[in-house]
């Protein structure tokens, strides 16, 4: 990967791809290695982009592709801890912003399942509901729909302190 | 009033240095430990296969009264095990504080190696296992009757003029020193597709890592 691409294509989008992993990660370990194979798959990947959507989208598109394979490959090799995984509390290892409500809705979103995740990122990000219909491959109804009971479903969580 | 979920997320990310990218330089870090680790977990069951199938064809080719054929391939699997072994050896020196990329070239230098190897090793192997088969029923038990002897009274009784060769009949050891030698020929081709048809898959694998790799450091 050449420093200019990395730079120049990357660099500009590395905020949204680290909310991204953020939210697919519960260690920093984790977290790094998820940043480090999304941005290889982006510059794996380049030639593919048709310019029929922004860039951006695309790297919002690849990179929560990215993340969702990795998640379920890391279920798959760690089944019988998977409990332990999702039962993990809001520890040290993820109070990683300075921000402690920003701690806990990040908590919160983990809870989420791994599509509503996806969904309430993008819609976090400002996304109009049709990128995001056209990201997730869905309608734009069936998004709007969704992401009022993924906002219950964190207040609830939040209001619950997350447990 | 409790912040909405939208403005803890707008004001979380205000001034807040954790959106800094991390370093991007320690890429297939994780990936060449797996493949490597992979690999060796491969190889080893492989030869703890071999262990197990030597010591099981042995009494097996007694009870079915093809002894020779047990012995010669008992010390045949025994020898691949010694192989094995030193081979082992030294893909356990491969130094793993090497760099991802230095570690999978050494990796790679050791497959290509061990390819090697296997196919001057399969030159001989093949040609030997078809012998043992031969000399192994050809033999029949211990002290007891040889029906290979009862083949060549049975072949000579059919074409009575038949040149022979060592008791043998000259047909005879024509067709073998011809299959030995084909299998000679086309050993180390076999032992390469054997060894594709277990590693293959990684080993295209690995290729692909070092080119991606040679990519990014460019």
């Amino acid at each position: 990967m050449s420093s200019d691409f990395y730079t120049n294509s990357i660099l500009p989008h590395s905020g949204i791809i680290i909310k991204i992993c953020r939210a697919y990660t519960d260690t920093q370990e984790d977290f790094e290695d998820y940043y480090q194979e999304v941005c290889l798959q982006i510059w794996k990947s380049k030639d593919r982009f048709r310019e029929e959507s922004k860039w951006s989208t695309w790297v919002y598109r690849l990179a929560l592709n990215c993340c969702l394979t990795l998640i379920k490959k890391k279920k798959n090799n760690r089944q019988n801890v998977a409990s332990d995984f999702e039962q993990k509390e809001i520890g040290e290892e993820n109070r990683v912003f300075e921000n402690e409500s920003l701690n806990l809705l990040y908590a919160a979103i983990r809870k989420l399942s791994e599509i509503d995740r996806a969904i309430i990122l993008l819609y976090l990000e400002e996304k109009p509901y049709e990128i995001i219909a056209d990201i997730i491959g869905t309608s734009r109804n069936n998004i709007a729909v969704r992401v009022t009971r993924i906002k219950e479903r964190l207040k609830i969580l939040l209001d619950g302190k997350i447990n | 009033m409790e912040k909405s979920i939208e403005t803890i997320w707008k004001e979380g990310f205000v001034k807040d240095d954790k959106l800094i990218a991390p370093k991007v330089n320690d890429l297939y870090n994780q990936k060449s430990i797996d493949i490597v680790s992979k690999f060796k977990r491969m190889y080893k069951i492989n030869v703890i296969g071999i262990v197990l199938f030597a010591f099981i064809i042995l009494p097996v080719s007694f009870l079915v009264k093809i002894p020779y054929l047990g012995i010669m391939m008992f010390l045949l699997f025994n020898l691949i095990i010694i192989v094995n072994r030193k081979t082992i050896h030294k893909l356990n020196k491969i130094d793993n504080s090497l760099n991802s990329y230095e570690y999978l070239l050494s990796f790679k230098g050791w497959t290509d190696e061990l390819i090697a190897v296997n196919t001057k090793f399969s030159r001989f192997l093949y040609p030997y296992m078809f012998l043992t088969m031969f000399f192994g029923f050809w033999c029949g038990p211990i002290g007891g009757d040889i029906p290979g002897e009862a083949v060549v009274k049975g072949f000579v009784a059919e074409f009575p003029n038949t040149p022979m060769v060592f008791g043998f009949p000259l047909i005879f050891l024509g067709g073998m020193i011809f299959a030995m030698l084909f299998l000679a020929l086309v050993g180390g081709r076999i032992g390469k597709w054997d060894f594709n048809l277990g590693y293959g898959r990684i080993m295209r694998r690995l290729k692909t890592m070092i080119k991606d790799m040679e990519e990014l450091k460019q």
